[in-house]
């Protein structure tokens, strides 16, 4: 018997399966956080992460913060989810002050936008929602937004708006996973850098993905 | 790997004088508990959110093949291609079959219990495909030869000097180190350029989403997001039971997960994949290969008892607060799963007539039942594999007691059980001949055997007055309320 019809007959043929009566979901004290609240719980919560947040007032205040942090850590090389991110325009900066800025559409095929992304220094992306119940992006990738950029890179930098700033996962769930018919390939939630402690509880940043990241929250939306 | 669950006392004994392991352990059974509390204390209501995390368990359970069904349905509705395979060998040779139609040299794991299950890397190995871990403890793991002492941090008693040797002779670091983030740092280089020329990744699944056929990995590494985003071939192995009914019920879990697992609120990155790439998207895989798997499990389901076996969701929890594993760590469990689990979980799977000491290391004290964010009742499981035991012997017609002696000792004590007056009669006469025995209120052994038994414990010398007696001599307690008194209860 082919292995599907095995398993699944075993498993039909059980007896005594009866139905499970659910207690009443717990409620989380997240859920009640306004917008101030939201945007100080993401913060701590990113920080204890090793992740920092930049709260610029608008798009030029956005454009200042980033060229600050390429500065500080001397970046040359970007790979960016788009030209431009909520109006802050990399592209420009990029040619402005020498940087090598690629969007997805500059590649060809998926191996050379394999070899930029884990080539570069940064990848500078967007976010689909943040998270304040424990400092945490969240990406839809898409045909815009591919999965490498926020991970092959050595750093991380996010730029996102405050509207897209939530109290819990479920919150964004109900909206990435409501229309059953356009679920993303892939959709991730990023909680600060990289990290493990495998070797004698010993923790560190940046085992395999970025070792910082940055987000960049423009608050006049 | 070879299991040696055969060897479990000897192990025992070995890691209770390995100072490394001890230090570990020690931190282990300190710490853990600590970081998980703190964790959980983010919960307005932590019994209500561990009762609700038992019920989306045991709900998973009871509708099983249904939710299977359903998640299939889904999943390959998104273009995953789900395939069921009935034991390891099948497992094996559906995943070698990928590699080959694929033609890749090598392949990279995202850590995975499953897959070390089913021996996966000696089989693929054997066939001329290079595996290589890439979670940092099993890069560690794979090329020491070595069980999981742990199953979230399953190297993380290996001492540094001997990681260090040992990635040396690999080539993972140019010169010695033992500083732990060199040695890590030196694993990110060596496996950057195979994550970026990778053909075909392998990772387990923390979650199944039936409403969805959306796979979910938890992690904090970024391995299994590499594995799931570079190469065009990507397989996930699940075992059966990793299905949950909804989207919201899997994050739901997934906060239950890493509190119990490392007391994290979250990992650093939570991945989920409905279907392979699309199209017109530029990295993830072509195609998803989602295997189902059984390897013993449906018979688990058969019997109602250990059905709940199937609820864990291996966060580790239980290993840390039992009180067994915490002194003797992961090897003496001889298999890929250590500690409570593994002690309910190995003699399902490789038979209880094979497994003996994994279910009678137990003190049966209950912690890692209470632990439980899955709601599995360990104890109550390894008591049920010792009567099942004694069954099994019965039937073959072999002896259950290991000498006559202890034969009669049994019948005696169960004799004295069952009545109460006769209880009483034999403890007064034996217990001069007993408390003679006695040294600082312990009897530490007695000329007629039970060695064994008093082995690893001491008696505590027999008081001079039963309860009963003491109870009477009490002097009457003033009354408290009505008409009740110790004289008319007695």
């Amino acid at each position: 018997m082919p292995a599907r019809e095995e398993i699944l007959g075993r498993l039909k043929s059980a007896t005594k399966r009866q139905n499970v009566d659910r207690p009443a979901k717990p409620t989380l004290s997240e859920i009640t956080l306004e917008s101030q609240q939201m945007i100080r719980r993401f913060e701590s919560e990113l920080s204890m992460r090793t992740g920092v947040l930049y709260q610029a007032r608008d798009k030029e205040d956005a454009l200042r913060i980033l060229l600050d942090i390429i500065t500080a850590d001397g970046l040359k090389s970007f790979v960016t989810s788009s030209d431009k991110i909520h109006g802050v325009d990399i592209a420009s900066l990029g040619s402005k002050n020498g940087l090598s800025v690629t969007i997805p559409k500059d590649f060809a095929d998926r191996n050379s936008l394999r070899d930029a992304a884990f080539a570069a220094d940064a990848g500078i992306t967007s976010a689909d929602f943040a998270i304040a119940e424990t400092g945490t992006l969240g990406i839809i990738f898409n045909h815009n937004h591919p999965r490498l950029l926020s991970i092959a890179p050595p750093l991380h930098i996010a730029i996102i708006s405050v509207k897209d700033l939530y109290p819990v996962y479920e919150n964004v769930m109900e909206i990435v996973f409501n229309n059953t018919k356009e679920i993303p390939s892939q959709f991730s939630f990023i909680t600060g850098p990289s990290a493990t402690s495998d070797i004698q509880g010993v923790e560190f940043k940046g085992m395999h993905g970025p070792k910082k990241v940055f987000v960049i929250m423009i608050m006049d939306g | 790997m070879h299991s040696h669950v055969n060897k479990f006392i000897e192990t025992a004994r070995k890691e209770l004088k390995n100072e490394p392991s001890q230090m570990f352990l020690m931190m282990v059974s300190l710490g853990a508990p600590i970081l998980r509390q703190i964790g959980m204390s983010s919960f307005p209501d932590i019994a209500a959110a561990e009762s609700y995390s038992r019920a989306i368990r045991a709900d998973a359970i009871a509708r099983l093949p249904e939710l299977l069904e359903e998640f299939e349905k889904n999943a390959e509705s998104k273009g995953a291609k789900v395939l069921w395979a009935k034991n390891a060998a099948e497992a094996n040779n559906i995943i070698l079959d990928i590699a080959n139609r694929g033609g890749v040299s090598y392949v990279m794991k995202g850590k995975s219990m499953i897959t070390e299950e089913i021996g996966l890397n000696e089989h693929l190995i054997k066939n001329g495909v290079e595996v290589f871990e890439t979670d940092l403890g099993e890069v560690i793991t794979q090329n020491l030869n070595l069980h999981p002492f742990h199953l979230v941090g399953p190297a993380i008693n290996v001492p540094l000097e001997k990681i260090s040797e040992t990635f040396l002779k690999k080539g993972i670091i140019k010169k010695a180190s033992t500083d732990p983030v060199e040695l890590g740092g030196g694993a990110r280089k060596y496996l950057r350029d195979k994550f970026r020329n990778l053909q075909m990744g392998i990772v387990g699944v923390n979650m199944a989403v039936a409403e969805t056929g959306t796979i979910i990995n938890v992690e904090n590494e970024g391995n299994i997001r590499l594995i799931k985003s570079s190469p065009k071939t990507l397989v996930a192995i699940m075992s059966l039971e990793k299905v949950v009914p909804t989207i919201k019920d899997a994050i739901f879990m997934t906060r239950m997960l890493t509190r119990n697992c490392t007391g994290q609120k979250i990992t650093s990155y939570v991945s989920m994949d409905t279907g392979p790439k699309k199209p017109d998207e530029q990295d993830g895989p072509e195609e998803l290969f989602i295997i189902i798997l059984d390897n013993g499990r449906s018979e688990i389901y058969r019997d109602f008892k250990t059905r709940e076996i199937l609820k864990c969701i291996r966060c580790g929890a239980c290993l840390n607060t039992c009180p067994v594993y915490t002194k003797i760590g992961g090897y003496p469990y001889g298999a890929t799963y250590c500690g409570p689990v593994g002690q309910v979980l190995t003699p399902m799977l490789m038979g209880i007539e094979n497994t003996t000491d994994l279910y009678r290391a137990c003190t049966l004290c209950g912690m890692c039942k209470q632990i439980c964010p899955a709601g599995i009742d360990h104890p109550s499981l390894l008591l049920s594999y010792r009567s099942r035991q004694i069954d099994i012997k019965k039937q073959k017609g072999e002896k259950t007691m290991q000498s006559r002696g202890e034969n009669a000792m049994a019948s005696l004590i169960s004799l004295g059980m069952s009545h109460g007056w006769l209880w009483n009669f034999g403890l007064k006469i034996t217990r001069p001949l007993m408390n003679s025995l006695a040294k600082d209120g312990y009897i530490g052994s007695i000329p007629m055997g039970a060695q064994g038994w008093f082995g690893c414990r001491d008696l505590r010398a027999i008081p001079a007055k039963t309860f009963h007696e003491t109870w009477n001599d009490l002097p009457s307690l003033p009354e408290l309320s009505g008409n009740t008194s110790k004289k008319e209860d007695s």
